[in-house]
């Protein structure tokens, strides 16, 4: 019907069309300059006694990309920023959302393709992992306000990436403090997996170590079959989440 | 296959002029991701396509840009909340597909494969699923442009869905390009009629458009995964991945509605957030009951399929509109499934051999019975929703 020879002119269009513009990614600062203070890209390479890594310089050479570096870089609260060698126990930041365990990991199986989409690309990129899934987390401990309007169990998203995953508090609340903005704005403090899963408390908290920031408490999950199940396909299987626990914890003993 | 001929031109006339991004004509895109394409007609007297608009053609849609950058604008607006779409602006630079789009020889292999029914269906399918991403490309790609000076974020969170949307359709077309087609998408970007709508309308049917693209994607995926027999063609397997872009460009509209409360919190805006939910819905519904042979094609049973993915789009829908349909009301889908019919009375009498004017007149009484459907259906209690980011109530909220 149509020659042979015609596909090829059809290809270099849609070729065209196709091609992702790949100098994109990297052409723009990760973050723009008025948050992100370039002084975070100068921060001496502080590493935790416990292995944790504080702030990676951005060095190329360590086999690190430099997206990697800087975003790590931003997840350290601004009075960290005092270039104190001797501090190796400094804290890191720990951003999380929570909600109960029924919503996060048996009714919103989209968020089980979004983090397994997150780890392929980290994979891809020699990225080091940085967010985990929490059952029952200890440090829920340190904020009543949260548990007390918590269905338990609960669990939670975890990451060292604020903007991924809410807000930094510090630096936003001084700015909006500043301009005064009525309540119901300082409410509206979304970032992306707030923005998608909304239904979901969001906070921050300190620890000096992976094993501290992520500690939980060993609870047996079960949910029920949902009454209707309009799929014309299967339920993801119960303990697709465990890739993301805790490295050597949580696991359910076999 | 003449009716394919009309839009899908042969190759040999393919490659000739890009779609000019510059130009002042504003662009639209459809409604329905998938479900959309012109009705080509038969040739005019100059030789060149004239296309055909019906009913349930989804529609390029056209908006003002000029209120869209007063909108978008930071010296106007100061209380537009950046830090939103600069979270949101992050995710669309790591650009998870970069490296997905990848084809390999199964495709022309299976291409080659089918034969009869099932592949003019095919060609159909990709033809209007490659539509359909093209004209998010082609909106996403002017908002780019226009909001640069007063938006850059914003500006370049479009201009990063432009390219998602390029990939999309570029993918579908060299698809079409192994049955020996291809779309024409410089002739469409021209001779496609735009509809306006204001900038508020444009965020609800694109939202809808994307959340419902990534339903569909995500459930022909999974359902194909479950039952592999039913894997005609190659292109299924790439759609978990693709359908992230979508809930991802869906995110990015909840996002600009969440920075424009105006447009959510008043009546107003649920009687349209309740129009556009029934116009979407209904649209794919009909659009699909017509393209049986392409989903039973596949294994799946279209009403239940569509049935799916509405319900789950209205669920996902909640969580930013202030008022959705009660699609789970089994008088929902009786009132569709009566649409469904009044429809197929109205194609038959389309394919009659009566003259224009019996035509019209047959068409009157199936007109009014599909508008008080429709009537009806939109009156239906609806439900109330929204983000709890909103909700008075918010406090009181166990999650």
């Amino acid at each position: 019907m149509l020659g042979p020879a015609a596909a090829t002119l059809s290809l270099g269009r849609t070729a065209r069309l196709a091609a992702p513009p790949s100098h994109l990614p990297d052409k723009f600062p990760l973050f723009p300059p008025t948050r992100c203070p370039s002084s975070s890209l100068l921060l001496p390479s502080t590493v935790a006694t416990n292995g944790n890594v504080i702030c990676k310089p951005l060095a190329v050479g360590m086999g690190m990309s430099p997206r990697h570096s800087v975003r790590t870089a931003v997840a350290v609260e601004p009075n960290q920023l005092s270039d104190d060698p001797s501090s190796k126990e400094q804290a890191k930041t720990y951003y999380f959302l929570v909600a109960n365990a029924k919503f996060m990991l048996d009714e919103e199986e989209h968020f089980k393709e979004q983090l397994y989409e997150r780890l392929r690309n980290f994979g891809e990129r020699n990225r080091e992992q940085d967010f985990w899934l929490v059952i029952e987390p200890k440090f829920l401990d340190k904020f009543p306000n949260i548990t007390k309007r918590l269905k338990r169990p609960a669990v939670a998203l975890v990451s060292t990436d604020g903007p991924w995953i809410s807000f930094h508090k510090t630096v936003s609340l001084s700015i909006y403090g500043t301009i005064h903005y009525p309540p119901c704005l300082l409410r509206s403090e979304r970032r992306f997996m707030k923005l998608r899963l909304d239904r979901v408390l969001s906070e921050s908290y300190e620890a000096n170590s992976l094993e501290e920031a992520l500690n939980s408490t060993p609870v047996k999950l079960e949910f029920e079959k949902p009454q209707k199940w309009t799929a014309p396909y299967p339920k993801y299987e119960f303990g697709w989440w465990e890739p993301f626990l805790a490295p050597g914890s949580g696991k359910p003993k076999a | 296959m003449a009716a394919e001929m009309a839009l899908v031109k042969p190759i040999s006339k393919f490659g000739g002029t890009t779609p000019k991004l510059s130009s002042p004509r504003p662009y639209g895109m459809f409604c329905v991701k998938m479900s959309a394409t012109a009705q080509p007609a038969p040739k005019s007297k100059k030789g060149k396509t004239a296309i055909k608009e019906t009913l349930l053609t989804p529609r390029f849609y056209t908006t003002d840009f000029d209120e869209m950058e007063r909108l978008f604008n930071t010296e106007i607006n100061r209380k537009l909340n950046q830090s939103d779409f600069e979270a949101l602006l992050q995710e669309f630079k790591t650009d998870y597909n970069q490296t997905h789009f990848v084809r390999n020889k199964e495709f022309k292999e299976a291409a080659d494969n089918m034969q009869g029914p099932l592949r003019q269906i095919f060609v159909e399918f990709l033809e209007r699923s490659c539509t359909a991403e093209f004209s998010g490309f082609l909106l996403y790609k002017e908002l780019g442009r226009r909001l640069k000076k007063t938006n850059p974020v914003v500006a370049e969170i479009f201009a990063l869905m432009s390219r998602d949307e390029a990939r999309h359709a570029g993918f579908l077309n060299k698809g079409l390009a192994d049955f020996n087609l291809a779309l024409d998408l410089g002739f469409l970007t021209k001779a496609r009629k735009y509809t306006f709508f204001k900038p508020k309308f444009i965020f609800y049917a694109t939202y809808l458009s994307e959340k419902i693209g990534y339903w569909r994607y995500i459930t022909i995926y999974r359902h194909l995964k479950a039952n592999p027999e039913f894997q005609v063609y190659p292109i299924f397997k790439y759609f978990e991945n693709w359908c992230q872009d979508e809930n991802r460009h869906g995110d990015f509209f909840s996002a600009l509605l969440k920075a424009q409360p105006q447009f959510l919190n008043d009546w107003k805006a649920k009687l349209w957030a309740r129009f556009f939910c029934l116009s979407v819905y209904v649209t794919m519904y009909l659009n699909d009951c017509q393209r049986t042979t392409f989903y039973e094609g596949i294994g799946l049973n279209t009403k239940e399929f569509d049935m799916h993915v509405i319900i789950e789009t209205n669920r996902t829908t909640a969580r930013i509109f202030p008022a959705v349909l009660d699609v789970e009301n089994p008088e929902f889908k009786r009132k569709l499934d009566r649409m469904v019919e009044i429809n197929k009375k109205l194609s038959a009498v389309a394919e009659s051999q009566d003259i224009p004017f019996v035509k019209n007149l047959k068409r009157i009484p199936l007109i009014a019975a599909l508008a008080s459907e429709l009537l009806a259906a939109y009156l239906m209690p609806p439900i109330e929703s929204g983000s709890v980011d909103f909700a008075d109530f918010e406090p009181q909220l166990v999650y």
